[in-house]
């Protein structure tokens, strides 16, 4: 285990921003932390970094505590979210910044600048300074400062959050690329769980200063922990009901629950996702719901469908194929059947 | 549509002819030359015509009585001399700690953060004769330290300097030592020896040295009051705010994130004040400077107070221009008023063309 977290909390006056969060980060692994704004993902960054102190708890690196080093004793590499290159000094001088406080040979330097501005493709830009680069470019120089001290540990702080989404899909790509190229230890944090998706190989939901999930894109993404998880990850039908008897009851639904087979009914809510909920003319036999189309928007290969229950009133949307889309030939006002491939049920956990 | 649309004209007018922005835009043009000619005039009369007029006084008996003026007199010549000697020393005490108060309100979150931004502007607001007066309730004679200073200052000069190199020395020492028990080798792990056995060399060598070297006179009482020191602090007192005032906002607007980079690079404090932070605010900081200097030059009533006004001896360049006043040597009093007023006008030209390199949003070199 390259970096071991064992419940740090860190508050900011009333703030609790972390709450005893305990993550392990495996070697050679890159790692999304995913999470709303506020929801202690850049605190606990910045705890790994050595640039917060942790009110309580201990941060391992390669077996050795490492709670008490400065940041400068970690050897962790940190890029910015707004870049933070040093303005006054060229694209070089930035780079080479980690190994002149090293006290590296002005050669050896030269030419591990070179090497590294060969790796982010921006031969020849040395000489220039930070302000005459674009959002992108200045991005890369970031991440080969951070890398020119080779750091055995890299994290990055919402590493494309300021760039226009074209350069945003350029960059995304191109980090993939190079994490399998020179294989560091990466944590990132972001916003975007689309971001998170592509890029990492390992995601940790974040909320409220506490870890909701972690596991790799496909596990978090398939099996959800709970309902904030499932919420945050992309569209989500809710419908609102109850267990009891090992089922799950929706107005017009009702789905096997089996991890609640008590007589006492709950709160509960079934979640469906936009692509899960299959559309049908005639109702099938099986437990399905009568609604009506409102909106078609066919967008792309996929025409999102918005409904509404007829019973109910509830609100849903459906995404299904161009080809699926064309056999049904829906319009709006037709009247549908709309049944779920796939629920998730969550109970809201007893809060004493 | 239409009829919505008219309807919304109509009603939209009235309160467009009620908007501030609308007399702004209709001011006749006579408003417009009239407050230009007036605002033309009275700087005029009260401030350009009285400088040229200082030239035109001191160059009234031709440029041989000018520099005659200016360097004949042995007072006069100790004037110039003296203010060139105050203002640097008090300049550069505010550079010291005018960083150092910027960094701490920029960077730190602390109780008393507020009282601190209110209290490096009080030299602003207080009369510079009460802050002369302060120093002279102090160090004057009939002040608290004075009669010791007078009697012991220059005796106890060497153990105090001595003292203040043993505790930086300690402060240091426990400034660079890591944090972890795990990352200490050597003389870092045995803070009680260390400590104090590196205290005591400090205090003893420095002592030493201060006595080999005469660095102090003997047999001599230390003045503050009507004497040099007075003087320079009671104009790095005046002028403290400048440097600070100036490099605050700009260090505020750099935010700490280069500095927390380059030490996450592996930088040590020094090495990032050096090659982060001052390269930064290395223009506020002139400007502030330049600003400070300026005014330095030309203080009057604190320096006045603790000064004594003693010709060839506690008279800067104000003090002896007031002098020569008094005494109705008026060609005199105009040659020196002239040196501060092309300082000044130096001052002003610099100040200018920084604020071109300083851009006012961030205080950062385009």
């Amino acid at each position: 285990m390259s970096i071991v977290i064992k419940n740090v909390s860190k508050s900011f006056g009333d703030f609790k921003a972390l709450r005893d969060v305990s993550l392990e980060v495996p070697e050679g692994s890159l790692l999304a932390l995913l999470g709303p704004s506020g929801s202690g993902k850049t605190t606990l960054l910045r705890i790994i970094a050595g640039l917060e102190v942790a009110d309580s708890g201990a941060v391992f690196h390669d077996g050795r505590d490492i709670t008490h080093f400065t940041a400068r004793d970690r050897k962790i590499g940190f890029v910015f979210q707004h870049y933070a290159l040093f303005r006054h000094m060229t694209i070089a001088e930035n780079i080479g910044y980690g190994l002149r406080v090293r006290g590296v040979a002005k050669s050896v330097r030269q030419a591990k600048v070179d090497e590294l501005l060969k790796l982010i493709r921006l031969e020849g830009l040395g000489p220039r300074y930070p302000g005459q680069l674009s959002g992108g470019q200045r991005q890369r120089v970031a991440l080969a400062r951070a890398l020119a001290a080779q750091p055995t540990v890299l994290l990055l702080d919402e590493p494309f959050g300021a760039l226009d989404a074209k350069v945003r899909q350029e960059l995304r790509s191109w980090l993939r690329r190079l994490h399998q190229e020179i294989h560091v230890t990466s944590v990132f944090v972001t916003h975007d769980q689309e971001e998170a998706f592509e890029v990492a190989d390992q995601v940790v939901v974040m909320n409220h200063g506490r870890i909701e999930q972690a596991g790799s894109p496909a596990e978090v993404f398939e099996q959800p922990a709970n309902a904030f998880v499932m919420d945050f990850l992309g569209n989500v039908n809710v419908f609102h009901g109850r267990v009891e008897l090992g089922k799950a009851v929706v107005p017009g639904l009702e789905v096997a629950y089996p991890e609640y087979p008590h007589s006492e009914a709950k709160d509960a809510a079934v979640y469906v996702r936009p692509h899960e909920l299959v559309i049908e003319r005639h109702e099938n036999g099986a437990g399905s719901i009568e609604a009506r189309v409102l909106h078609v928007n066919p967008a792309g290969s996929r025409t999102r469908v918005e409904l509404r229950a007829i019973n109910s009133d509830q609100l849903m949307t459906a995404e299904i194929t161009a080809e699926r889309f064309a056999e049904l030939d829906l319009k709006c006002g037709d009247t549908v059947h709309v049944s779920p491939r796939k629920v998730r049920v969550f109970v809201p956990q007893y809060s004493i | 549509m239409p009829a919505d649309t008219i309807a919304l004209t109509e009603k939209a007018r009235p309160q467009a002819a009620a908007a501030p922005g609308w007399r702004a835009q209709q001011d006749p043009p006579w408003v417009k030359w009239s407050l230009t000619i007036a605002a033309l005039a009275v700087v005029g009369v009260i401030i350009v015509i009285p400088m040229v007029n200082v030239f035109v006084e001191a160059f009234a008996d031709g440029a041989g009585a000018y520099w005659k003026n200016l360097f004949a007199d042995p007072d006069t010549r100790h004037s110039i001399g003296l203010t060139l000697t105050v203002v640097p020393i008090a300049l550069v005490a505010n550079v010291v700690f005018g960083i150092a108060a910027a960094w701490a309100i920029a960077r730190f979150a602390f109780p008393g953060r507020t009282f601190l931004i209110a209290l490096i502007d009080l030299p602003f607001s207080v009369s510079p004769v009460v802050a002369g007066l302060m120093f002279v309730l102090i160090f004057g004679l009939q002040g608290y330290f004075g009669p010791f200073l007078r009697r012991d200052g220059y005796a106890v000069m060497p153990y105090v300097i001595a003292s203040l190199g043993a505790l930086a020395s300690l402060v240091g020492y426990f400034l660079f030592r890591p944090r972890h028990p795990s990352a200490r080798r050597g003389l870092w792990k045995l803070p009680a020896i260390a400590g104090a056995f590196g205290a005591a060399v400090v205090f003893g060598s420095l002592v030493l040295l201060q006595q080999v070297l005469h660095v102090w006179p003997e047999n001599a009482s230390l003045k503050v009051i009507f004497a040099t020191p007075g003087l320079v602090l009671a104009t790095a007192f005046v002028t403290f705010p400048f440097v600070a005032r100036e490099l605050i906002p700009v260090m505020e607007a750099i935010g700490p994130e280069e500095e927390l980079a380059a030490i996450s690079l592996g930088a040590n404090g020094w090495q990032m004040f050096w090659h982060v932070t001052v390269p930064n605010v290395k223009w506020g900081l002139v400007y502030g400077v330049i600003l400070c200097n300026a005014r330095a030059m030309g203080e009057f009533g604190a320096v006045y107070v603790v000064s004594g006004h003693i010709a060839g001896q506690t008279d800067t360049m104000p003090l002896r221009i007031e002098k020569l006043f008094q005494e109705y040597n008026l060609p005199g009093a105009f040659a020196v008023a002239s040196v501060l007023t092309l300082l000044a006008i130096v001052t002003l030209v610099i100040k200018s063309k920084l604020e071109d390199k300083v851009s006012p949003s961030t205080g950062v070199r385009r």
